[in-house]
């Protein structure tokens, strides 16, 4: 029954929304000590993550949820990057607005995409549930 | 991850740079103060100190990575200020040197434009928070 309802897809696509609400977490967190001395800039290293969710399925898995992990980034927990200041910042600080800003709009925007998704995911399970009419 | 934290995380933001704001109207108001309550010359220089401050020290990997921002201080500039000869003013010394604030309202301009962007940035992010929890409330209508 839940696999049904709450199949690897739907799964995921929440793993994605999670993470770049997370991602938004971190945006905000910078974009607040955009002006604190020695602050480094945070990110999630999207690319590392959806490269092991992608491209290594035949990576160290687990047989068990109860094991623990064999090391690396997961979809969960994933690898937070400290962005390192640039040559000319005189305070040890690596936030640069502009790119804090740019990355707030695209994370949503992908927010919004992946939660487009679980829509039409949502909408075929309702089509299927009520007889092709709604 | 809550989004609730991500707005009290943009909360601190925006008053931290309100302090800043407050802090440089302080200094330009004084720019030319020659003497203080206590007489101990003239107006010191506001600086506030920003920290930036973990927001749960005990949550997961991620929510520790998350951190708010705190005015833990705010400093005195202790630079000796401006001596200006004008031996009628009734704050000269015996050699007619007035001491005026270390204020440089230059440089508290463009304090006051980074503050009001930084400010800027903040509401910028509590409006997408808002958008993001929104959009999440609308998932499968």
């Amino acid at each position: 029954m839940s696999s049904m309802t709450f199949d690897p897809l739907v799964r995921g696509l929440q793993t994605v929304l999670d993470l770049r609400i997370a991602q938004h977490g971190l945006t905000a967190s910078n974009l607040a000590n955009a002006d604190t001395p020695g602050y480094r800039a945070k990110v999630i290293d999207f690319e590392h993550v959806l490269a092991q969710a992608v491209d290594e399925p035949s990576a160290m898995r687990r047989t068990d949820p109860r094991h623990l992990e064999a090391g690396g980034a997961t979809a969960t927990d994933p690898l937070v990057v400290e962005l390192d200041p640039a040559p000319w910042s005189v305070d040890g600080n690596s936030v640069l607005p502009e790119r804090e800003t740019a990355r707030m709009s695209s994370n949503a925007l992908m927010y919004e995409a992946v939660a487009k998704g679980l829509d039409h995911k949502l909408d075929l399970l309702r089509f299927a549930v009520t007889d092709g009419k709604a | 991850m809550d989004i609730l934290d991500t707005l009290q995380i943009s909360a601190t933001g925006l008053s931290a740079e309100r302090v800043r704001l407050q802090a440089i109207a302080s200094n330009l108001a004084n720019a030319r103060t020659t003497r203080t309550e206590d007489g101990a010359g003239p107006y010191q220089r506001r600086m506030p100190v920003f920290e930036a401050q973990q927001l749960d020290p005990f949550g997961s990997a991620l929510d520790r990575e998350l951190a708010s921002v705190q005015v833990t201080d705010v400093a005195l500039d202790e630079r000796p200020g401006r001596a200006v000869y004008d031996p009628g003013h009734p704050d000269a010394d015996a050699d007619g040197f007035v001491l005026y604030p270390a204020v440089d309202v230059m440089n508290e301009m463009v304090d006051l434009m980074t503050t009001s962007r930084s400010y800027e940035a903040n509401a910028n992010v509590v409006d997408t928070t808002r958008e993001l929890a929104m959009r999440a409330l609308e998932i499968g209508r």
